[in-house]
């Protein structure tokens, strides 16, 4: 055999290795590698800010003090908890209802859908500094409104009032992420089969009935996918809050993931911190998990 | 009946679009208004349109720069990405081999993996390294999403390449690797395009692993818009200015692909 035949025959042969080790490899040096590395600094008491503590072993420590002794990130879970599903439920509604109203009644809908598409695909920085703007205390263009109809106290501002501040990043979020529902609902829409609906009408069936009879057992899959990924999407929120807020007045807006932050880049806790960014992953890879199965069941099979 | 209810349709579409482009409407006019225009009381909606907040922060302020490292970074994590990436959609659309749904799965959980959990480690890795604030860490960063959105996005469209077409490349004397490089890649170059774009705009618009991994050298735009926003005195026109330029590029973008695009952030769940 010629030396030219053994190199084709290595391409032929080995070509699945071959084109799969260099992103396992990339993959394992940038997420594996400092998964293992933040778990290994969690057992430590390493710290950019205070002297001395430079990365001795403690045990389960920082598990424990998570556990027993920090309130401020018990009360940051129940921030994201209620963040998560107020803003899913609400844009899932207004979404899906949307769909359906562009899908019932709207013909052509091509100009309409890249419209919607805008707020989605915005940097969530950019989105952010928008509605900062829009809601600034003095001269936000919406506070100005909102106070103009009575809907707002003349000294109250939506972003710093206590009580007020996190449905209003809510809202932010709602208007950011509802048009993706409706994509994605839509696109489930389109593809279900025209068979049953037209069998349900001829046997007379009222239009609620053949949603809730129908429309909607057909749609379940894409129903569980859609809520699983804005799931994990709310959950991982950082950007727009951030921005918006930093996690204030007070702790009022902090999600558990500007908790994080600030725990490892303003304190330098960096062995306590690796034990909330655990947190944060664990609740993902658990969410993750539960998306996986829900593809499995969208399509009967492995995702194409 | 139908009629009332295509006129009650549309009226609530015209609110819901409304809602959907005022704010960003709000943004582009502020870009264009004089400081006195922009903090008036009441709000301004017709004012005389001036330009000085573009050069004023572009290059006075010197933020012209970041718009260079935004393009570096997100051109250099998506032909990452794309180089490592797609070869292993193509095993995974077209080989079968144990352990194949879960290593799938694995790519899945590097796609959605926090950046707030991952950054911290890759920081301190990075730093041990030298590699802070340096272009080439976002770069990095940027790819752990993009790789694993490569590979499952281009995992679809190679499926739907018919697999006789595979059977003829062989049949004229194609390696595999051959097969891939001449007749497959052409093929599914539309979907490269496609995930190449969403690529960009991923990395374009990503703001954590850049605000930590980079200082000042080599900032991306995002990392620099709130640098900005101070408690007092913030010039909203060139924050707005800047925000602009940062958002316009993508919303041209999102149009190309808005084909792909439902396709792309369902993880190929959904075919838009």
């Amino acid at each position: 055999m010629t030396p030219g035949r053994i190199g084709s025959r290595i391409l032929d042969k080995g070509v699945g290795p071959l084109f799969l080790i260099p992103a396992l490899v990339l993959l394992v040096v940038l997420l594996v590698g400092p998964f293992l590395y933040m778990v290994g600094v969690s057992f430590t008491d390493l710290s950019y800010a205070l002297p001395g503590r430079d990365g001795n072993f403690l045990g389960f420590d920082n598990y424990r003090r998570l556990m027993r002794e920090d309130p401020v990130f018990w009360e940051s879970f129940g921030t994201t908890l209620t963040f998560v599903f107020g803003v899913v439920s609400v844009e899932f509604v207004l979404g899906f209802a949307l769909a359906l109203l562009l899908f019932h009644h709207i013909q052509r809908r091509r100009v309409v859908l890249s419209l919607l598409l805008i707020p989605m695909m915005l940097a969530p920085v950019a989105v952010g500094l928008m509605w900062k703007l829009m809601l600034h205390g003095e001269f936000g263009m919406l506070t100005h409104y909102l106070r103009q109809v009575g809907l707002l106290g003349l000294r109250t501002a939506l972003l710093g009032n206590h009580d007020l501040v996190l449905p209003t990043v809510m809202l932010v979020d709602v208007w950011e992420w509802t048009p993706f529902v409706t994509l994605v609902v839509l696109a489930g829409l389109l593809s279900l089969p025209r068979d049953p609906f037209e069998a349900a009408i001829m046997d007379g069936a009222r239009p609620w009935q053949v949603f809730r009879d129908i429309t909607v057992p057909l749609m379940r899959p894409i129903i569980a996918l859609v809520l699983l990924l804005r799931g994990i999407d709310a959950f991982k929120e950082f950007d727009k809050v951030f921005i918006l807020t930093g996690g204030g007045p007070g702790t009022a807006t902090e999600l558990l993931s500007i908790y994080t932050w600030r725990i490892n880049f303003r304190n330098w806790d960096l062995g306590y911190g690796a034990v909330n960014a655990f947190m944060v992953y664990l609740v993902v890879l658990i969410l993750c998990a539960v998306f996986y199965k829900a593809i499995y069941w969208t399509e009967g099979r492995a995702p194409k | 009946m139908r009629r009332t209810w295509r006129i009650v349709a549309i009226a609530a579409l015209v609110v819901v679009l409304v809602i959907v482009l005022t704010p960003y409407l709000w943004l582009l006019m502020t870009s264009f208004k004089t400081r006195l225009d922009a903090l008036a009381d009441a709000p301004v909606w017709w004012f005389t349109p001036t330009l000085e907040h573009y050069p004023k922060v572009f290059f006075d302020k010197g933020y012209l720069p970041l718009v260079l490292n935004s393009l570096i970074v997100a051109c250099g994590s998506t032909v990452l990405s794309l180089i490592v990436g797609v070869p292993a959609a193509y095993v995974f659309a077209r080989h079968d081999f144990r352990g194949k749904e879960d290593l799938f799965f694995f790519f899945l959980t590097t796609r959605m993996a926090p950046p707030v959990s991952i950054v911290v480690p890759m920081f301190l890795m990075f730093g041990f390294v030298g590699l802070i604030d340096t272009r080439i860490s976002v770069i990095l960063a940027h790819s752990t999403f993009n790789l694993s959105l490569v590979v499952w996005m281009m995992r679809g469209f190679f499926a739907d390449i018919p697999s006789e077409i595979d059977e003829a490349a062989q049949m004229d004397g194609h390696t595999r690797a051959g097969m891939f490089a001449r007749v497959l890649l052409p093929l599914a170059a539309p979907g490269i395009v496609a995930t190449a774009v969403l690529c960009f705009i991923l990395s374009w618009n990503e703001f954590l692993y850049a605000l930590i991994l980079t200082a000042f050298e080599s900032r991306t735009l995002t990392v620099g818009i709130p640098g900005l926003v101070t408690p007092h005195g913030t010039l909203w026109g060139q924050v707005a200015a800047v925000a602009v330029v940062a958002t316009l590029p993508i919303i041209v973008f999102t149009f190309l692909v808005q084909r792909h695009l439902v396709r792309g952030l369902t993880f190929g769940a959904v075919k838009g």
